[in-house]
């Protein structure tokens, strides 16, 4: 069994067919990859397998466990942590807030806890606060702690998000388009970034990427998806090679990368 | 309970609901627009039935009444009616210019405690003003009954009925015929994307409160006819009510609104009746002051199950601003 | 939250300047000396100096409403054609004098003289526990307010409802702020806190011609207050829960509504019961909210609130309202959050629901209505969403503003909405939103040389 399985897993948005058939085993500590053109289905395949929304078809499990029909918060703290492409930060909050945010669910206080301030409370936040800094410092953002995410630079945000993706301690992480807006050097830092975490937490990592290239780098097996089939799956050399990819896919963007 | 009762409280009912039928139209169409509650439409009914009555002096005071009138009382009324909604367009566009403009890109909260303060602003210049009494509405036209099988029907009641019936088919006319009102509804489809295919937000804004206004006047002065009494506060009461079935209507929605506000009515009358029922059935002695706690209690059972309303929209990404 | 435009300060620069540089080394500590000074001033000293000012009797609201009544007095010349008393205008300079001598110089020069004893205290203080240190402090607060409070019954009852308005505030902005709904059912919670507890304290130890004879009696009645407020808080979070449970399934306006229909629902509810005295409603509430218990329970309310929004379990809300989809994806139960915190915040309405109706000593479902919630609305967008000390702020400034513009009467109602409307388009999220409150640093010691923080 391996640690995420997706089985024929088939979504309509009101009569429109939006994934078709997929299937996806992700073992643990892989790097897998999903590419395709853009509104090929890939964030709607994160969507369902977080559980914002719930497949009309298949079969979803995590360590053998069904999270068909789960709330998407018992699903990421089942252990799938995620990023978004659009960085759905919290304007108002601090770095250090965000990453000691997501340790919501390891938490134990409870509400009692929150009004009336007991030594378990201080106990565990400052336990909180320590690994949300080893985190941040992680992805080389500690410095920023204090500071209010707005007013962060793009890039650093988005180590932000990566880590408080990390904080609630996932056994598989989604990277929706993490490169999207970056410079080149960014662009290396965050590949070595994501290499380091991998190896660090022995992570397995499914991403959304546009950049072949880093895909390529990354990954182990690649799938790529077209109007919400996949028509490859495989090594990056299968993918580069395979004529329907190239049609579909590089045909348009072979520009990029 | 004879069939007759269920008629005439029926007739009574759509008399009452053409009032908030008229006030959640306003409420629906600025809602529509800028997602966001104007919170001083009471206050502006209110501001529109002292314009009214203003007006429907002045008229009398040129024209004479009784015998020796110059013009008969149903030209005067359409007279007060017209010149009046014109006036209280006006006050729309300043409360839309003062209150809300300014907070476009703020919260909508803030804008809808502006709303709120500004209907307090004219709940008290009104007080000021006019002596914080309640003053009597003239009677433009004579009253008269007709008995159709038992059902007692004033002239004033189908008049009330006709005009807020025509007022609305009005503004359907102009929200699907008009290039403005057309503007205005691509306006409540997309707020963001439709200015900059070239239609001016704060035109469309302001002509949204104008009209809302203008057809709160019109209620305000047909409240005015039906119970000549008006006091500062009337806009509070009526207001807020008008305010749930704009909601009930689904919101945003020009036709859900109409019908929220004649349902709202019905409710409200039907409840003394059926109060009255089960008394009766089960020899209780419940007071007809239950009114609004069982029209509320519906409301809220409705919303329950209905979160968008009757006629709404469901609740999409699109409304998040 | 960028400011959109610069607040003009009703100061010169040059003036804050310089009063920011008086006061640069003087802790919280000093102030609270520097104020109990004036108290103790205006007590020995208050009534002699306002009769040798020619003021009919010591001003109550540090010569604001003194001022106000002249300026009242004129208005109605001018526009009532009321004979003119230029006796009253007098009054306008002698209150200006009055609040110097009896205020504002005891506090500059005390809070000078001072600052290094209050420096040196707070340091030692620092040294023992904070709590120890928050006592110390609140307690000299309690005296001030004791003293001040004590000179007047006007007065008294002035403090009590602002105490109970800066409670209502906080649980709303729990809401409103933190949370970034928009619930309308304040009032209500307020309604079923004091029907609750006025039920419980009059209909077990007071013969009531509603609610009948006294059920027990014995001496010490008054310490089962705090039990009696209890239980109208729980029964308004109980209340809370029947409008959460539908409303927190929607995101959007929905909550407004419900909220809105809920008010309606529980003020005509209280308008029919005839048990609990319908429109009359139920008077002749003992008087057990003294001065003493408000100042606790808010105490209380504030340390709990504060407590919850600084928690993770708390900043949920600022997780949830600022972008839910991300909250979820963070292991947050968003739907379980916003309950808590609305029942929680619909807890300490009903405690100060509770106080409200000890105060007053009597109750009708009238208080509970539409002007309620336009009042506590006021308080929360004017002193600023998501802040403690914002809703301290708001709560005083409206409660205190709405007694000292009384001899305006009518016009009260013109200058105050105006106010807020201005504060609303410069300030949209209200004077000092978006703020912590940091009592380790409120309480430190205050230094020349730590100025730069």
């Amino acid at each position: 069994m391996a640690l995420l399985q997706v089985d024929h897993m088939t979504h309509f948005f009101s009569g429109l067919r939006a994934v078709h058939d997929f299937n996806l085993a992700i073992e643990p500590g892989e790097i897998r990859g999903l590419i395709g053109p853009n509104g090929a289905g890939k964030t709607t395949i994160f969507n369902l397998i977080t559980g914002i929304y719930t497949p009309t078809e298949g079969k979803i499990s995590l360590n053998g466990e069904s999270l068909i029909g789960l709330y998407p918060h018992k699903i990421a703290s089942r252990g799938i942590g995620r990023t978004f492409q659009d960085l759905r930060l919290w304007r108002h909050m601090t770095v250090l807030e965000h990453v000691k945010m997501a340790r919501y669910s390891q938490l134990t206080y409870g509400l009692w806890g929150a009004f009336f301030d007991t030594a378990l409370r201080r106990k565990e936040e400052v336990e909180s606060e320590h690994r949300a800094m080893e985190l941040l410092s992680l992805l080389g953002v500690d410095h920023l702690a204090d500071q209010l995410v707005v007013n962060l630079p793009y890039g650093a945000q988005r180590r932000v998000e990566m880590a408080r993706a990390l904080a609630i301690e996932p056994k598989i992480l989604f990277l929706d388009e993490p490169t999207v807006g970056m410079t080149p050097e960014e662009l290396v830092q965050i590949m070595a970034i994501i290499r380091n975490i991998h190896q660090k937490f022995d992570l397995a990592i499914f991403m959304i990427e546009h950049r072949l290239k880093f895909v390529m780098e990354l990954c182990e097996q690649i799938q790529c998806l077209v109007f919400g089939e996949v028509i490859a799956d495989g090594n990056p050399d299968d993918i580069q090679n395979n004529p329907q990819v190239i049609e579909a896919y590089l045909g348009k963007d072979a520009v990029e990368a | 309970m004879s069939f007759t009762f269920l008629m005439q409280n029926l007739v009574n009912a759509l008399q009452w609901g053409s009032f908030y039928a008229l006030i959640a139209l306003g409420y629906s169409m600025v809602y529509s627009i800028l997602m966001l509650f104007n919170f001083a439409h009471g206050d502006i009914f209110m501001v529109g039935a002292y314009i009214g009555l203003g007006v429907a002096t002045l008229l009398l005071a040129l024209v004479g009444t009784g015998a020796g009138a110059m013009l008969p009382g149903w030209v005067v009324l359409v007279f007060t009616i017209l010149i009046s909604m014109f006036l209280t367009a006006f006050v729309g566009l300043i409360v839309e210019r003062v209150g809300y403009r300014p907070l476009r890109e703020a919260p909508r909260a803030s804008a809808a405690i502006t709303g709120l303060m500004i209907g307090i602003i004219l709940e008290t210049s009104n007080i000021i003003l006019m002596g914080g009494q309640r003053v009597k509405f003239p009677q433009l036209i004579e009253s008269v009954t007709y008995n159709i099988g038992g059902v007692f029907v004033t002239n004033m009641k189908i008049m009330i009925v006709l005009v807020s019936l025509g007022l609305m088919l009005a503004l359907h006319l102009f929200v699907t015929r008009s290039k403005w009102g057309m503007a205005m509804r691509a306006m409540a489809f997309d707020y963001v994307v439709v200015p900059l295919v070239g239609v001016p937000l704060n035109t469309i804004a302001a002509m949204t409160f104008a009209i809302g206004s203008a057809l709160a006047a019109a209620a305000g002065i047909l409240f005015g006819l039906a119970y000549p009494v008006l006091d500062p506060f009337m806009g509070v009461s009526l207001g807020w009510k008008a305010f749930v079935a704009a909601i009930l209507g689904g919101r945003g929605s020009i036709m859900g609104a109409c019908l929220a506000g004649f349902m709202l009515g019905f409710i409200e009358i039907m409840t003394v009746p059926a109060i009255q029922i089960v008394n009766r059935l089960f020899n209780l002695n419940l007071g007809s002051n239950l009114r609004d706690l069982i029209a509320y209690s519906i409301v809220l059972l409705i919303l329950i199950f209905r979160p968008h309303g009757l006629f709404g929209e469901p609740y999409s990404a699109k409304l998040r601003l | 939250m960028a400011q959109t435009k610069t607040t003009s300060s009703p100061l010169p620069r040059g003036v804050k300047n310089a009063v920011g540089r008086l006061f640069a080394s003087v802790p919280l500590l000093g102030f609270l000396f520097g104020f109990l000074a004036c108290v103790l001033m205006e007590m020995a000293v208050g009534d002699q100096l306002a009769n040798l000012l020619g003021l009919s009797k010591m001003p109550v609201l540090f010569g604001i409403v003194t001022i106000f009544k002249a300026i009242a007095g004129l208005i109605n010349t001018l526009f009532k054609g009321a004979a003119f008393d230029p006796g009253t205008l007098v009054h306008i300079p002698m209150a200006l004098i009055y609040f110097s001598i009896v205020y504002l110089a005891p506090i500059t020069i005390v809070t000078r003289l001072t600052s290094r004893l209050a420096n040196s205290l707070a340091d030692a203080l620092q040294q023992t526990s904070l709590l120890f240190s928050a006592l110390v402090h609140l307690g000299l607060l309690y005296a001030i307010l004791h003293f001040w409070g004590g000179m007047n019954d006007y007065r008294l009852i002035v403090l009590k409802l602002t105490l109970i308005a800066i409670l209502v505030t906080l649980s709303l902005n729990i809401i409103n702020g933190y949370m970034g709904e928009f619930s309308c059912s304040h009032p209500g919670f307020m309604a079923i806190g004091a029907y609750m507890s006025s039920m419980f304290t009059v209909g077990l130890f007071v013969d009531d011609k509603v609610l009948g004879a006294a059920k027990l009696s014995f001496s010490l009645a008054y310490l089962s207050f705090p039990l009696a407020l209890v239980f109208g808080g729980l029964m308004a979070a109980i209340g809370a829960l029947i409008i959460a449970i539908p409303s927190f399934k929607t995101r959007g306006d929905y909550l407004a509504i419900i909220s809105l229909a809920f008010l309606f629902i529980i003020k005509s509810l209280f308008e029919n019961v005839q048990a609990l005295g319908g429109a009359r409603g139920i008077s002749g509430q003992p008087n057990w909210a003294t001065l003493p218990v408000i100042f606790a329970v808010v105490v209380i309310g504030f340390w709990a609130i504060n407590n919850f929004v600084n928690s993770t379990m708390g900043k949920a809300l600022n997780a949830v309202r600022d972008e839910e989809s991300a909250a979820e994806a963070m292991t947050i139960n968003t739907r379980k959050t916003k309950m808590a915190a609305f029942m929680f915040a619909a807890f300490w309405a009903g405690m100060a629901g509770g106080l409200l109706a000890h105060v007053m000593r009597y109750i009708n479902p009238s208080m509970f209505g539409i002007q309620k919630l336009a009042e506590v609305l006021a308080m929360v967008y004017f002193g600023g969403l998501n802040s403690v000390v914002g809703s301290i702020v708001g709560a005083v400034s409206i409660s205190l503003l709405s007694e000292a513009l009384r001899p305006l009467e009518i016009l009260k109602w013109i200058v105050i909405p105006l106010l807020l409307i201005l504060v609303m388009i410069y300030r949209p999220t209200g004077l000092i939103a978006f703020r912590e409150f940091n009592i380790r640093r409120i309480l430190q010691p205050r230094r020349p040389e730590s100025k730069e923080v």
